[in-house]
C-alpha cells in the first residue's frame, strides 16, 4: 500500500519525466492511429457503400482481435528491428481492424430503403454517400476510431520493448524508477487511456445528427 | 350442434380501465356476458378498448374498477399467474417459442401444471389432429421457423387449448396472415369451435371476420363504451346508432347476405320460381355458397337467378329477388352448410 | 519483474548442433521449432490455456450474474456498464502493475486483471441477448401463465444464448491476446518465450509463440462456435 502512496510523491518529483514520456506515448499512438484512419475509413466506407466485402471485414476484425500486440511487436523486431518505426508499424496493424470494420458496418447497415429513396430522387453515388450515408454513419465511424484509439494507447505501452519510448519505459523499468515509479507510470497511462476514451465519447455525442437516435451503444467490442 | 352447454361464462361487470395519466378511460364500465360455449367477437376501431378488454380478463392489465368473473369466480380471487394457466391465450404473431419444437410449445402449460409425459404426448397428438396438422409425427419435431404463418397460428391455437382451459382469449390471431391463409384458418377454427365449444372472446378489427366467426358481436366505440351487443344478424339488421351503422359500413346490407347459404333457401325459392320458368343463361352456384357470393355470381352473369347444385346433383333454383330479400334470412344458421 | 529479458540467458540455444537456419536467425526454423516443442512451446501453451480458461470462467460467472441483475433492476445497467467499461479501457500492462503492489508478482494478479477485461463484453452480451427476446414471445409466455423465473429460465435465457455465446467468444479471443502480456508479471503463458527471445532477437521463438497464440485464439473460438451450435439446435432449423 505504501508503494501506491509513494507513487504520488514520485509523480510530483518527476513531472517533467512523466510529461515527456506521455508526449512520446501520444506521438507513437497518434501517428499510427491517424494513418489507420486515413487508410481504413475510406476503404470501410467504400466497401460499406457497395455492400461488399462483409466477409473480409469480419475476418480482419477477428484476426485483429486474436493478434497479441506483444507477438506482433516481437515479430516486427525480427524483420524491422528496434525503434520507433517498428512500434508504429505494429500499432498501425493493430489500430486498423476496428476502424475498418466499424466504418464498414456504419455504412453497410444503413437502411437500404433510405439509400434507395435517395438514388430514386436522382442523387449520384457520391451525393448519397455525402448527404445520407456519412451523416448517418458518422457516430459508428467515430465509435470505431474510439475503440482503436484506446487500443493503440494501450498497446503503445508494450511498444517500449521495441525501444519506441513512451510511458512503457517507466512501467517496465522498476530498476530505474522503483515500484513507486512503476505505479505512477501505470496510473498515468491509465488516466491517459480514460481521457482519450472520454474525449471520443464526447465527440460521439456531438456527432450524432440531430433527430437521429441511431447508435447509442457503448459497445466496446 | 353449437350447444352452449360446455365451458364457462365470462362476465364483465362494469369493468373499467383508465391508464395512468390518461384523461378518459380506455374501457368504460363494460357490462357484457359471454355465455358458456359461445364465441363472442369484440370489434371496434383502434382506441375502442377491445384489446384492453381482452387483456383485463387474463390480468395482463389490471382493472381500475368493476369486476370480471370467469364462471362465478372473480379474476381477482386467485393470483394472476394461476389464473392465466386456466385461460387459453392466442395472439397475432402466435408468439411461439422459437427455441421449442412444436411438441414442446404445445406442452408448455401442461408441463408447468405437472401432467405426466404420457398424458402430454396423447394430448399433443390429439390437438395437432384437431388443428389439421397431420400426420402428427411430421409436425412434432419441427421448429417454428420451419412453419408457414398459417401453420404457426394453428400451433398457437393448439398450444392455447393444451391444458383444456374453460375459456379462450384470442387477440387478432389471424391478423398477420395473408387473405387466403386467413380464410382457411378461420374455417378451421370455426370447425374446432364447433367440436370443442369453448367459451371464446375473440378480438378483431375486421368486421367481416367478426360476422363470419361470431355467435354474437360486441361493438366498442372510442372511449371504451359498448355500442351494441347482439348476433351478427341483429347487428346488421338493426344497428343501434350512427356509429355502429358507419362502422358496419355502407355494404351492411350485403354483409347480412353473407350469413345465409343458398342451400338454406333453395327449396322455398324453387317453388316460387316455378316449374316452367325461363332459366336459360342462369349461372350455376353451389348450395354451400353464401347469398352474397351467389349474388355476385348472378350479377356477373347478368341473369335473373341461379341454378343450385350440391355434390353434383341439381337441387333447384333461386331467383335474384330471393337472393336479395331472402325469406328466412338470419334466423338460424343451421342447415345445409357442409 | 523489472526487465523484460531475463539477464544472462543466451536465448539462441546452442544444443551442440545449431542448424544454419538458427545460426543465421532465419525467419522461422521449422526444425528448431519441432525439436524444441516440448520444452520451449508446449508448457507455456498449456499454462496459457489454463490462464485463459480460469479468467473467462470467472469473468463469465461475474458478468452473467451482473447481467441478470441489471436485467431485473434496469437502473443498475448504466452504473455497471460504466464500471466495466472503465476496467476494459485500462491498458493491460498498467492494470497488472497497479495490482502488483497488492497481490504481488503472482498468477492471482494476472487472473484478476484478465477477468476485468472480460467483464464488459460478456455483461453487454447478456443484456443485449435478454433484451432481444421478441415482444410477442414474451407476451405469449406471460399470458400463458409463466411466472417470472419460468419466463427467465425457459424462454429468455435460452433465446439469449446466441448473443451470450458470441460475447464469450469475443472475450476468449481477447483474453488469449492479453494473456501474452501476463509474461511481464509471471513467467508463464505464451508471452514468456516471446519476451525471452526479444532481446537477442531470436525469430523462431517469438514467431512460433506468437503464431501459437493466434492459432489458440482461433481454436478456442471454433470450439465455442461448436458449443454454441450444440446449445442452440433451433438456430440450425430452416424451412
Amino acid at each position: 500500500m505504501d508503494v501506491v502512496f509513494g507513487a504520488f510523491p514520485f509523480m510530483i518529483d518527476n513531472v517533467g519525466l512523466l510529461l515527456t514520456k506521455t508526449g512520446d506515448h501520444l506521438v507513437i499512438s497518434l501517428i499510427p492511429l491517424l494513418a489507420a484512419i486515413v487508410v481504413g475509413v475510406p476503404i470501410g466506407i467504400w466497401l460499406g457503400h457497395a455492400h461488399r466485402g462483409e466477409f473480409l471485414a469480419v475476418s480482419v476484425t477477428n484476426i485483429g482481435r486474436a493478434l497479441p500486440s506483444l507477438a506482433l511487436i516481437a515479430i516486427l523486431i525480427g524483420f524491422v528491428g528496434i525503434g520507433m518505426l517498428n512500434a508504429m508499424i505494429a500499432l498501425f496493424l493493430l489500430a486498423f481492424p476496428p476502424i475498418l470494420s466499424y466504418a464498414f458496418q456504419a455504412v453497410n447497415s444503413i437502411d437500404r430503403d433510405l439509400t434507395r429513396a435517395a438514388r430514386g430522387m436522382g442523387m449520384s453515388h457520391g451525393q448519397v454517400l455525402l448527404k445520407v450515408e456519412l451523416p448517418l454513419g458518422l457516430p459508428m465511424i467515430i465509435a470505431g476510431i474510439r475503440t482503436s484509439a484506446v487500443l493503440t494507447v494501450s498497446s503503445a505501452t508494450i511498444a517500449t520493448i521495441a525501444g519506441s519510448g513512451g510511458l512503457g519505459d517507466v512501467i517496465l523499468n522498476q530498476v530505474a524508477y522503483g515500484m513507486e515509479g512503476v505505479v505512477a507510470g501505470a496510473i498515468w497511462v491509465a488516466v491517459l487511456a480514460i481521457l482519450v476514451d472520454q474525449a471520443f465519447a464526447l465527440l460521439l455525442r456531438v456527432s450524432a445528427p440531430a433527430g437521429v437516435k441511431r447508435l447509442q451503444s457503448t459497445s466496446v467490442a | 350442434m353449437t350447444q352452449h352447454s360446455t365451458g364457462t361464462s365470462i362476465t364483465f361487470d362494469r369493468a373499467t380501465k383508465t391508464y395512468p395519466g390518461a384523461a378518459a378511460p380506455a374501457l368504460d364500465a363494460l357490462d357484457l356476458e359471454v355465455e358458456a360455449g359461445e364465441l363472442v367477437c369484440l370489434v371496434g376501431p383502434s382506441g375502442g378498448g377491445k384489446t384492453t378488454a381482452l387483456q383485463l380478463v387474463n390480468r395482463l392489465v389490471d382493472l381500475t374498477s368493476g369486476d370480471i368473473r370467469i364462471g362465478d369466480r372473480s379474476i381477482t380471487d386467485q393470483s394472476a399467474i394461476e389464473l392465466r394457466r386456466t385461460i387459453g391465450y392466442a395472439i397475432q404473431q402466435s408468439g411461439l417459442f422459437p427455441h421449442y419444437t412444436v411438441a414442446d410449445n404445445i406442452a408448455t402449460v401442461p408441463v408447468i401444471l405437472g401432467w405426466n409425459k404420457e398424458r402430454i404426448r396423447a394430448r399433443t397428438a390429439e390437438l395437432l389432429e384437431l388443428v389439421g396438422l397431420s400426420p402428427v409425427e411430421t409436425w412434432l419435431p419441427r421448429y417454428p421457423a420451419q412453419l408457414s404463418g398459417g401453420q404457426q397460428q394453428r400451433v398457437g391455437i393448439a398450444r392455447a387449448l393444451a391444458a383444456d382451459p374453460p375459456v379462450m382469449l384470442m387477440d387478432e390471431p389471424f391478423g398477420a396472415l395473408d387473405p387466403i391463409t386467413r380464410v382457411a384458418v378461420q374455417d378451421e377454427f370455426l370447425a374446432i369451435h364447433r367440436a370443442v365449444a369453448k367459451t371464446t372472446l375473440f378480438v378483431t378489427h375486421d368486421i367481416d371476420e367478426a360476422i363470419k366467426m361470431a355467435d354474437r358481436i360486441a361493438i366498442l366505440k372510442p372511449g371504451g363504451k359498448l355500442a351494441q351487443f347482439g348476433t351478427p344478424a341483429e347487428v346488421l339488421s338493426n344497428p343501434a346508432d350512427d356509429f355502429v351503422a358507419e362502422f358496419l359500413g355502407a355494404e351492411r346490407g350485403l354483409k347480412r347476405l353473407a350469413l345465409t347459404t343458398v342451400g338454406e333457401i333453395v327449396t322455398g325459392s324453387s317453388d316460387r320460381v316455378g316449374a316452367g320458368a325461363e332459366t336459360a343463361g342462369w349461372p350455376d352456384v353451389e348450395a354451400t355458397m353464401t347469398l352474397r357470393e351467389a349474388l355476385s355470381v348472378v350479377s356477373a352473369a347478368q341473369a335473373e337467378g341461379a341454378i343450385v347444385h350440391a355434390g353434383g346433383s341439381r337441387l333447384g333454383e333461386v331467383s335474384l329477388h330471393d337472393l336479395i330479400a331472402p325469406p328466412t334470412a338470419g334466423e338460424d344458421r343451421e342447415g345445409v352448410r357442409a | 519483474m523489472s526487465d523484460f529479458a531475463p539477464a544472462g540467458d543466451p536465448v539462441i540455444p546452442d544444443y551442440g548442433q545449431a542448424s544454419d537456419c538458427v545460426i543465421n536467425n532465419g525467419a522461422f526454423c521449422t526444425d528448431w521449432f519441432i525439436s524444441q516443442w516440448s520444452t520451449v512451446f508446449w508448457p507455456p501453451l498449456i499454462s496459457h490455456i489454463v490462464m485463459v480458461a480460469i479468467a473467462v470462467s470467472i469473468g463469465f460467472v461475474i458478468a452473467f450474474c451482473a447481467g441478470l441483475l441489471a436485467y431485473r433492476k434496469k437502473w443498475l445497467a448504466g452504473p455497471i456498464g460504466i464500471a466495466a467499461t472503465f476496467l476494459y479501457t485500462l491498458p493491460p500492462l498498467a492494470l497488472f502493475q497497479l495490482l502488483v503492489p497488492f497481490t504481488g508478482l503472482s498468477l492471482l494478479t494476472v487472473e484478476i486483471a484478465l477477468v476485468c477485461f472480460t467483464l464488459v463484453i460478456i455483461f453487454q452480451a447478456v443484456l443485449v441477448g435478454l433484451s432481444g427476446v421478441p415482444d410477442d414471445v414474451r407476451r405469449a409466455a406471460t399470458g400463458m401463465g409463466l411466472d417470472r423465473n419460468q419466463l427467465l429460465f425457459k424462454v429468455e435465457l435460452p433465446l439469449a444464448l446466441p448473443s451470450i455465446v458470441s460475447g464469450v467468444r469475443i472475450a476468449t479471443v481477447l483474453t488469449v491476446s492479453i494473456a501474452t502480456i501476463a509474461a511481464f508479471v509471471v513467467d508463464d503463458g505464451l508471452g514468456s518465450p516471446i519476451i525471452k527471445a526479444v532481446s537477442s532477437p531470436f525469430n523462431t521463438q517469438f514467431i512460433g509463440a506468437g503464431a501459437l497464440a493466434v492459432l489458440l485464439a482461433f481454436a478456442l473460438d471454433g470450439l465455442l462456435v461448436l458449443l454454441g451450435r450444440v446449445l442452440t439446435p433451433w438456430t440450425k432449423a430452416r424451412s
